[in-house]
């Protein structure tokens, strides 16, 4: 366990460069100023470790990187996007507090690769904590000539800045991210033309997630077939899980990806007392809900995952017992995509209203027999006609709610009441009789 | 107004993007000059970083009004930011939201009458195994409790 | 150059790479519905309507922002893109409030069209709609906000077209409105084009509200005459009155803009100030009475006033008709006079024609480098402004030598201050530093002249643009030094290579300038009529206040007892009423058929929209008559377009500026110009109420330097010749630039 990015969490310090460097840390990037590493060998040593994009999408990272037309005349950027906001994930938030240097290293590692010699990390707004760690671990690393201009003489050179967000999810998005780096509204871009032609101020560009970046340094110092092996197949490395909901200790946990989900969930010391295992979103709030014991039977990567019926996302584990009332929760979600649409596109802007307002009917005791068809109608409208994937995100959960727990939306539109809650209430009653 | 302080900050946010791409700056000054002025803003403000950015003022304005962190209406000295999303939620954010708004007598989107604090629901705050949480300042509190959160409200000055 | 081919609903088309396939569709005739696409404007893609299915690939895309690639197969029209189709349009609908019956787009509505093609039979929805309040943007746009479907057409215009950002999408998610900041209303000379992207009926015209439904409208293709441009229109009437102007595709001349001049002035037609009856003025009494009568009574004036016929002189505004000018400088010089002129606000008129252009509106656009020099180029001339902006944004430079920095809507490099009395010595700077330069020797007149540093870099920027413009504006009209400055452009234009724009002259000039309408050398030129020697005057739609130089002395000449002055006029007003003495009420625009030569010397012609008011008959059989009853020859037209085809086989004047001697020119006074705003230039835009409150129509304001105030002893909101005093710091000394809607002063 935290074998990569959470790799100096139990030392003292972890975050400061002496700590960092002591492990191993920009060992990398001073071969690289040496001259001991080329941007090709990166590149394959990363298609080798089978990396893949930590934000959600699980895009493989080396690919992504030859992507970049690196030859190009011009300026060029790498962006990192640490506007981590998808519900019930916070792993790069304790990567930025605990490991800054990783991201930085990892940051500049990516622009050497693609020939940009600016960079930019995007942190949300709220993480002000994460930021001044940032900015402290950036101090030090100029300071110690591994930021700047013609960085330990050689003809490299990397200035990395942070940018800080304003409160938008939407953010997150990469093409929002850059417009929201340039200063306007975070609306995310129609593609192609992709970031890596048409970026950051139209120029090209490689954006990733903050744990990507992370991961970057350990892989090149250790070898991308080390990294491999410590996965499973298709789904390389470790990866850091955000543990939340139901569970007695709600963590962050770095796991090699294929671990159990059942020992993921005893690592977060399992369920509540006397709570029963009803449901999980392994991904955050965007990727599907899996009932119980389709969760008690994956492993914690992205194909297995997938075969459950979900996907890997973002790497955020809710995990909901016996109490949990589905009806409520899907809400609150419909809420929060509604709340975040930028309002855009068409599909997006109405359609989260209009879900979101269904299900607050239903909520407050007005639901209607034919509800439940014509909520599925209204995502399965919205899938695939949006410019971003917001859109898919924001219908993804009335699906995979409904479709696995219907009986409770059935109920709770018949009686005006959750299922849930009664029962529980029944067998509270019950028990204190 | 924006007080010379307040340029000087934001002249350091502009000076991080390339020439000709000031406005870049512009959700940092939005921060910068809300701060200054309270908590919120108002449009001579944003007229003021309009043209301080030389932005036209109605895409200051579209900035001020997208992301969530700005306020146009007068807020509390604090402002107790409350994540009320999943996972925050299965660990009981909506009883402690109710709890707080009974303590103070305010309801969210409020400020109390001594102008001491109000609070506002949030969406998740990336802080999730902390949860339920909330945001005063620059400063996250986690796994809360209705002690803690009393707690906290008795040293808010 | 076709160089993919790709399937559009089985119909086999080529296409270029990287085409979109909405182009390719449009190309083809292949209907695809949308909203947010606008040929114009940049691909926002956000409307989603136009999704169709390209095979291959799992989601539906977006046929506006896809750009096609070899041996794609695209369905328009299958399942799945009408699934995707429908979708979306149900999204659209459930928060539109469907007010059609009451709403002013009822009819030409994009949504009402496609939501009857695409359109699912009843939505579901009952959330409860959505309500948008109105801010409300000024007084020529009308907006309902709840009716906004957020396609941005609006706000990219603003951006990308106008110039001038000024609405924008405020909030985000279902909340997002579309709006400006303040409620102070739009700037932009241009608005009124947004009311043409707007797919719905967001925003309407604002004078058209309540008027008339759209179906029930003639619309008529039509040439607006305010500017050099002629930009296309549409005139719609109903009951015999236009209601409304829109643009009219050409991609040539006004693309599919339109100024607001153009497009709101029609209102003035309506203006309780038509002169609907002739009128003769009796021992100092008006009296209405029918034609035969007034035309006797104009005839024998003339006759007796004039008692030789270099007595008599022709006036008229530079807005008339092609034929009318024609016309009626063959009744003068029939009648044996050279007393003819339009150019009545020109200060200097011993020139024989203007300055010739040298370039095209269309080629305006792919200039490298402009340099303006006495001009407000964006109020003057928006649409070549808007070419101008064009070519700015494919990375043209701009420097200006203007006499006030103004707003334009791109930025200009050097802005070089000069008064209009200074212009000649910067100038012969710009040449001198041209030929230092080039290597060529200065001809003897600049022997004195050593370039000052500024001068330098404006050469530097002629020299080196390889495709480059000298524009010379509007404010050279009322120069007491026109015709040494214009020599000077032309030379600064030989000696760098440089193309001209002349846009000194507006309106309908060019044709003027066609047929002759001024004095050979045997005549008189405008300014020196007012003297003792003219008695009888014709007029030609000529304003008494707004269109002289020198209205005063124009003013006191006619108000003389002995001087006969029949006019020719839309309209009458209260120092028509004292100058003349007989009125011959007169069609205007849209009220008679015509031609406009415009910029690119393109003779466009229009039919009569509508019929005129009242008893007022067409300017051309006006003055035919008259020709007829003064026994004149040669006026047996049948029809107006026998009138055009003679005056068109004229050929304009030329005029060389090269070789004239620069007399010495005394610079030391401090000098006003006044001009007017963009819509109090014409006689029926001057009338045209909602324009008057638009913040353009509302200037008025003389501005001056901290020092200049000094000497003349004038402060902040003074007034000026009757304008309040403004003292910037971006104007040039010893000099003021009255700004207003203010009828001229000396
Ligand atoms: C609505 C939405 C929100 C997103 N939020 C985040 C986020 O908070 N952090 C993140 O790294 N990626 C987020 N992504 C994914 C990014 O768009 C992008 O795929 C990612 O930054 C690429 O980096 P990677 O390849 O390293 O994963 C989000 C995507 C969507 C559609
Ligand atoms: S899907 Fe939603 S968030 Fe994404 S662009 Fe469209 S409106 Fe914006
Ligand atoms: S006002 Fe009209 S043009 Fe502007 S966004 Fe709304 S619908 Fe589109
Ligand atoms: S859900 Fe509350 S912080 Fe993430
Ligand atoms: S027309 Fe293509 S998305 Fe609007």
């Amino acid at each position: 366990m935290n074998e990569v990015c959470f790799k100096n969490l139990d030392k003292e310090n972890p975050a400061s460069i002496a700590t960092y460097e002591a492990n191993g840390g920009y060992k990398v990037w001073r071969k690289i100023l040496n001259g001991g590493f080329t941007p090709d060998e990166i590149i394959q040593e990363l298609k080798t470790s089978g990396l893949r994009g930590r934000g959600g999408a699980g895009f493989p990272t080396g690919l992504k990187w030859s992507f970049m037309p690196r030859n190009q005349e011009g300026q060029k950027y790498v962006v990192c996007n640490s506007d981590e906001g998808e519900p019930g994930t916070c792993h790069d938030r304790d990567i930025l507090r605990y490991n800054p240097h990783s991201v930085i290293e990892g940051m500049a590692i990516a622009g050497f690769v693609m020939n940009a010699t600016v960079g930019y990390n995007y942190i949300r707004g709220e993480f002000m904590e994460p930021y001044y760690r940032f900015e402290e671990a950036l101090k030090d690393a100029y300071e110690a000539g591994l930021l700047g201009k013609n960085l330990l003489g050689s003809d490299v050179s990397f200035d990395l800045y942070t940018h800080l967000g304003a409160g938008a999810y939407i953010c997150g998005e990469e093409t929002a991210l850059l417009e929201s780096l340039e200063g306007k509204k975070g609306q995310p871009r129609f593609k192609p033309p992709f970031p890596a032609n048409v970026g950051l101020f139209g120029k090209p560009t490689t954006i990733n997630n903050t744990e990507t970046f992370a991961s970057v340094p350990e892989i090149l110092s250790r070898g991308g077939q080390w990294f491999a092996d410590l996965g499973v197949e298709n789904s390389g490395g470790t990866k850091c899980f955000s543990v939340t909901g139901s569970v007695k200790n709600p963590a962050n946990f770095e796991v090699p990806m294929g671990t159990p989900f059942s020992k993921l969930l005893e690592l977060a010391g399992g369920l509540k007392e006397g709570r029963k295992l009803k449901a999980v979103i392994p991904g955050g709030s965007s990727t599907p809900v899996l009932p119980a014991e389709t969760a008690m039977n994956m492993t914690m990567d992205y194909d297995s995952i997938a075969n459950a019926g979900s996907m890997l996302g973002a790497g955020s584990v809710i995990v909901m017992d016996d109490t949990t009332c589905m009806v409520k929760t899907l809400t609150r979600l419909a809420h929060f995509y509604y709340d975040e649409s930028c309002g855009q596109c068409t599909p997006c802007r109405e359609g989260t209203g209009w879900l979101y307002r269904m299900l607050q009917r239903i909520l407050d005791g007005n639901g209607k027999e034919e509800d439940l068809d014509l909520l599925l109608s209204v995502g399965e409208k919205i899938m695939g006609n949006t410019i971003c994937a917001l859109g898919d995100a924001a219908a993804t959960p009335v699906e995979s709610f409904i479709k696995h727990f219907r009986d409770e939306f059935e109920y709770y539109i018949q009686n005006g009441r959750s299922m849930v809650e009664e029962e529980h209430n029944l067998v509270e009653e019950e028990a204190s009789v | 107004m924006i007080s010379n302080e307040a340029k000087k900050e934001i002249d350091f946010w502009v000076s991080k993007y390339p020439e000709g791409r000031e406005s870049s700056a512009v959700m940092q000054a939005l921060t910068i000059v809300q701060k200054e002025n309270g908590g919120s803003l108002n449009s001579e403000l944003i007229n003021d970083v309009a043209e301080y950015l030389e932005m036209p003022a109605i895409s200051v304005q579209e900035v001020a009004t997208f992301y969530e962190n700005y306020n146009h209406k007068p807020v509390g000295k604090h402002v107790l930011r409350f994540c009320h999303n999943i996972s925050c939620m299965l660990n009981g954010s909506d009883e402690l939201i109710s709890y707080l708004e009974d303590k103070l007598g305010v309801k969210t989107g409020e400020v109390s009458k001594d102008g001491l604090v109000s609070v506002k629901k949030v969406e998740c705050l990336g802080a999730c195994v902390g949860g339920p949480m909330c945001q005063i300042g620059d400063q996250y509190h986690e796994h809360l409790t209705k002690d803690k959160l009393d707690n906290i409200l008795e040293n808010l000055t | 150059m076709s160089d993919i081919e790709i399937e559009i609903d089985g119909q086999l088309v080529r296409a270029n790479q990287g085409d979109s396939i909405i182009n390719i569709a449009d190309r083809e005739g292949i209907e695809v519905p949308r909203f947010c696409y606008h040929k114009k404007l940049s691909v926002a893609a956000n409307c989603r309507m136009c999704l169709v299915d390209v095979e291959g690939v799992p989601k539906a895309q977006p046929a506006c922002s896809t750009p096609a690639a070899n041996g794609m197969k695209i369905h328009t029209k299958n399942d799945k893109a009408k699934f995707a189709q429908k979708a979306v349009m149900e999204f659209l609908l459930i928060n539109h409030p469907l007010d059609c019956p009451i709403c002013d787009q009822g009819g030409e509505c994009e949504l009402q069209d496609v939501a009857m093609e695409y359109g699912s039979d009843v939505s579901k929805f009952n959330e409860g709609k959505r309500i948008v309040p109105d801010k409300g943007i000024g007084a020529l746009i009308q907006t309902d906000m709840t009716r906004c479907i957020h396609c941005t057409r609006c706000v990219r215009f603003g951006a990308e077209v106008a110039g001038i950002v000024e609405m924008g999408g405020t909030g985000r998610g279902e909340g997002v409105k579309i709006e400006p900041f303040l409620t102070e209303g739009i700037q932009s000379e241009l608005s009124g084009n947004m009311i043409d992207v707007c797919p719905v009926g967001a925003l309407t015209s604002k004078p058209f509200r309540y008027e008339a439904r759209t179906w029930q409208m003639n619309a008529v293709q039509s040439v607006a005459r305010h500017d050099l441009v002629g930009s296309n229109i549409y005139t719609q009437s109903y009951r015999g009155k236009v209601k409304r102007v829109v643009a009219r595709d050409n991609d040539s001349i006004n693309e599919t803009w339109i100024s607001d001049r153009d497009r709101f002035s029609y209102e003035g037609l309506n203006h309780e100030s038509r002169a609907l009856k002739p009128k003769v003025k009796i021992d100092g009494l008006w009296q209405e009475t029918d034609w035969q009568e007034a035309l006797k009574f104009a005839i024998d004036g003339i006759k007796n006033n004039a008692n030789s016929s270099e007595q008599f002189g022709v006036l008229s505004s530079k807005y008339a008709s092609l034929e009318e000018f024609y016309l009626l400088q063959k009744l003068a010089r029939n009648f044996g006079t050279e007393n003819i002129d339009f150019r009545l606000d020109q200060a200097q008129l011993s020139n024989a024609s203007s300055l010739e252009s040298t370039i095209t509106l269309s080629e305006i656009e792919s200039i490298d480098h402009a340099l303006i020099v006495g001009s407000y180029t964006r109020l003057e001339q928006p649409m070549i402004n808007h070419r101008i902006r064009k070519a700015t944004l494919n990375g043209a430079s701009v420097n200006t030598i203007n006499s006030k920095k103004f707003d334009f809507n791109y930025k200009t490099g050097l802005d070089v201050l000069t008064s209009p009395q200074k212009l000649r010595a910067t100038l012969q700077s710009v040449l001198k530093a041209i030929h230092n330069k080039t290597n060529k020797d200065a001809p003897s007149f600049l022997s004195q002249v050593s370039p000052e540093d500024i001068h330098n870099k404006i050469a530097d920027d002629l020299i080196e643009s390889k495709n480059g413009v000298i524009v010379l504006g509007e404010h050279l009209n009322s120069n007491l030094d026109s015709i040494a400055i214009t020599s000077l452009i032309e030379q600064i234009a030989s000696a760098a290579d440089l193309k001209i724009a002349n846009i000194t002259l507006s309106g309908n000039s060019l044709s003027a300038e066609k047929v002759g309408f001024m004095p050979d050398e045997k005549g008189m030129s405008a300014a020196s009529m007012f003297n003792e020697s003219t008695k009888a005057f014709l007029l030609m739609d000529v304003d008494l206040e707004y269109d002289f130089f020198d209205s005063k002395s124009a003013q006191d000449c006619f108000n003389q007892e002995d001087v006969f002055v029949v006019a020719l006029s839309s309209f009458e007003n209260q120092s028509l009423l004292n100058g003349a003495d007989v009125i011959l009420p007169m069609a205007s625009y849209y009220e008679t058929s015509g031609t406009h030569i415009n910029f690119d010397g393109q003779a466009q012609s229009f039919s009569a929209s509508v019929k005129s008011p009242g008893d007022s008959k067409p300017g051309w059989k006006i003055i035919k008559v008259m020709a007829d009853l003064f026994e004149l020859e040669g006026f047996d037209y049948i029809d107006s377009t026998q009138v055009k085809e003679q005056a068109l086989q004229l050929s304009r004047n030329k005029s060389s500026f090269k070789d004239v001697d620069f007399e010495n020119f005394d610079d030391s006074q401090i000098t006003t110009h006044w001009q007017y705003t963009p819509y109090v230039t014409d006689s029926v835009t001057r009338r045209a109420s909602a324009l008057q409150k638009t913040n353009i129509g509302m200037i008025d304001s003389a501005f001056v330097s901290e020092a200049t105030a000094k000497k003349l002893g004038i402060g902040n909101d003074d007034l000026y010749l009757g304008v309040p005093v403004s003292i910037v710091d971006s104007v040039a000394e010893d000099y003021v630039f009255v700004h207003t809607n203010q009828a001229r002063k000396a």
